[in-house]
């Protein structure tokens, strides 16, 4: 093998790498944000609500679930012009990770609600605890408590996997950024070395401040490794 | 008047009637307690009386105001005037002993910040738990976890205490712990109803004792009558057997 690396043009364009960086880094959050309010309806309507409601809540989350999040988001951003409906490829991608990050934070939240002890709700009404008290000082905490772990995982999944479907609809997140770079003086492998590297670094970030946060509200003994 | 009169109470889980009409009284200060096989409707008994299982028919006299807890102020009333110790502690997982003790008197009732924190640190030494206020329910063994749950009951400073099998759950040697912590409660007067599978201490600190079975209060007397010569064939059957050890 002989292959000359050269990384001198990677580091001149390493400000649209890092614009990417933080393009990516903003999706990832906002569509976890969305997915979670989604999720945590989604989940309170699947324990509570009655039967047809529950029924849509199922059948959107099988469908969500069942299908590449490529598709969904093709079929936003292909699809939906053929019935006049536009959307930049920005809103496209933000829209569709953020429904399909709904019906997993629907799952990871209803889990949540089931695993809530009626024990404990019973303790807080015997203490005099209107419904609201119970779902603040017990509920609340304890959802947030026990699916913390699922809940970081998936984020990471979403901030890594989900957002770089966007290269493939024109985001210059930053996978896209990394291809549009690379394709104008061809070098891919040290592009892709270095995006992998930023990647992790990324990954890395949210990790601690995910673990610091959860050590901070929910007391949960999080490891970074 | 007697400080709790409980009068011809049911209670059913749908079809299944568990509460075929139960009445006793105590007076203040009075310990009495429900014993009897499992599945005789013991610990329902306490549920109802703390609005957690509605009651079909009956009424309860509580220190003076009579209710059948059709409404939620009764409910509340009830709430207002005793407490419940369950089984398993039912303790506030994400929260330390000391918030455990202090989140009712503080957000429910409003008392006194320093008045509350005052009481929470007697009521831990009481239970001998003083040095574990910032401790979570996790870092405590189930004895200390009970402790925890009797001190957090009596923060609301009830009139009258109810115990649910409170030992039932803990490995032997942790029981004796919360039985000393009972007896001090005892020793200052405080009026209990307790539910318990713990012969020698109802005999040693409950001024009277109904046999429960099926429902029904088969049989009421103070514990040396009641264990030593039971009336009922019933009661007799129950005693010959668990007193043989």
């Amino acid at each position: 093998m002989n292959y000359n690396f050269q990384f001198g043009v990677v580091w001149e364009n390493f400000p649209a790498l890092l614009e990417g960086a933080w393009l990516t880094f903003q999706l990832g959050c906002f569509a976890f944000a969305g997915g979670a309010l989604i999720g945590l309806v989604g989940a309170a309507l699947k324990t509570y609500a009655p039967w047809p409601i529950r029924f849509l809540v199922d059948c959107y989350v099988v469908f969500i679930t069942n299908t590449p999040a490529l598709i969904q988001i093709y079929f936003l951003y292909f699809g939906l012009p053929e019935v006049g409906v536009r959307w930049s490829n920005e809103a496209c991608l933000l829209i569709g990770l953020t429904l399909n990050a709904g019906a997993y934070l629907t799952l990871i939240l209803r889990a949540g609600f089931l695993s809530v002890r009626i024990t404990e709700i019973e303790a807080g009404q015997t203490l005099g605890m209107s419904l609201l008290q119970q779902v603040r000082y017990i509920i609340v905490p304890h959802i947030a408590k026990s699916i913390y772990p699922a809940l970081a995982n998936f984020f990471i999944v979403v901030l890594v996997m989900g957002t770089s479907v966007g290269a493939l609809i024109g985001v210059d997140e930053l996978t896209g950024q990394a291809i549009n770079l690379s394709s104008v003086n061809y070098r891919w492998l040290e592009y892709f070395t270095v995006v992998a590297g930023m990647y992790v670094v990324l990954t890395f970030i949210a990790s601690i401040g995910l673990a610091l946060l959860g050590r901070w509200a929910f007391r949960v003994k999080a490891r970074i490794f | 008047m007697a400080h709790l009169a409980v009068s011809d109470v049911r209670a059913s889980y749908g079809a299944l009637e568990v509460l075929k009409g139960i009445s006793f009284s105590i007076e203040k200060g009075e310990i009495a307690a429900l014993v009897g096989p499992s599945g005789s409707g013991k610990s329902t008994v306490l549920r109802a009386l703390m609005g957690l299982t509605p009651i079909t028919g009956g009424e309860v006299d509580i220190a003076g105001e009579t209710m059948n807890y059709s409404s939620a102020r009764e409910v509340r009333a009830a709430r207002d005037r005793m407490a419940i110790v369950f089984q398993q502690y039912n303790l506030f997982q994400n929260m330390t002993v000391m918030q455990n003790l202090t989140l009712a008197p503080l957000k429910i009732k409003n008392w006194d910040k320093a008045e509350v924190a005052s009481e929470a640190r007697r009521l831990l030494s009481l239970v001998g738990l003083a040095d574990k206020a910032d401790a979570f329910s996790d870092q405590l063994s189930g004895g200390q976890q009970q402790r925890v749950a009797l001190a957090r009951a009596l923060a609301l400073k009830p009139q009258i205490l109810l115990l649910d099998e409170v030992t039932s759950a803990l490995d032997p040697e942790l029981v004796n712990e919360v039985l000393d912590a009972i007896r001090k409660l005892a020793d200052e007067g405080m009026t209990m109803v307790i539910v318990s599978h713990e012969m020698a201490f109802v005999r040693e600190v409950a001024d009277k004792v109904a046999f429960m079975d099926a429902g029904q209060i088969v049989e009421t007397g103070t514990p040396a009558e009641l264990f030593d010569a039971p009336k009922t064939d019933r009661a007799r059957d129950f005693f010959s057997k668990i007193l043989r050890h």
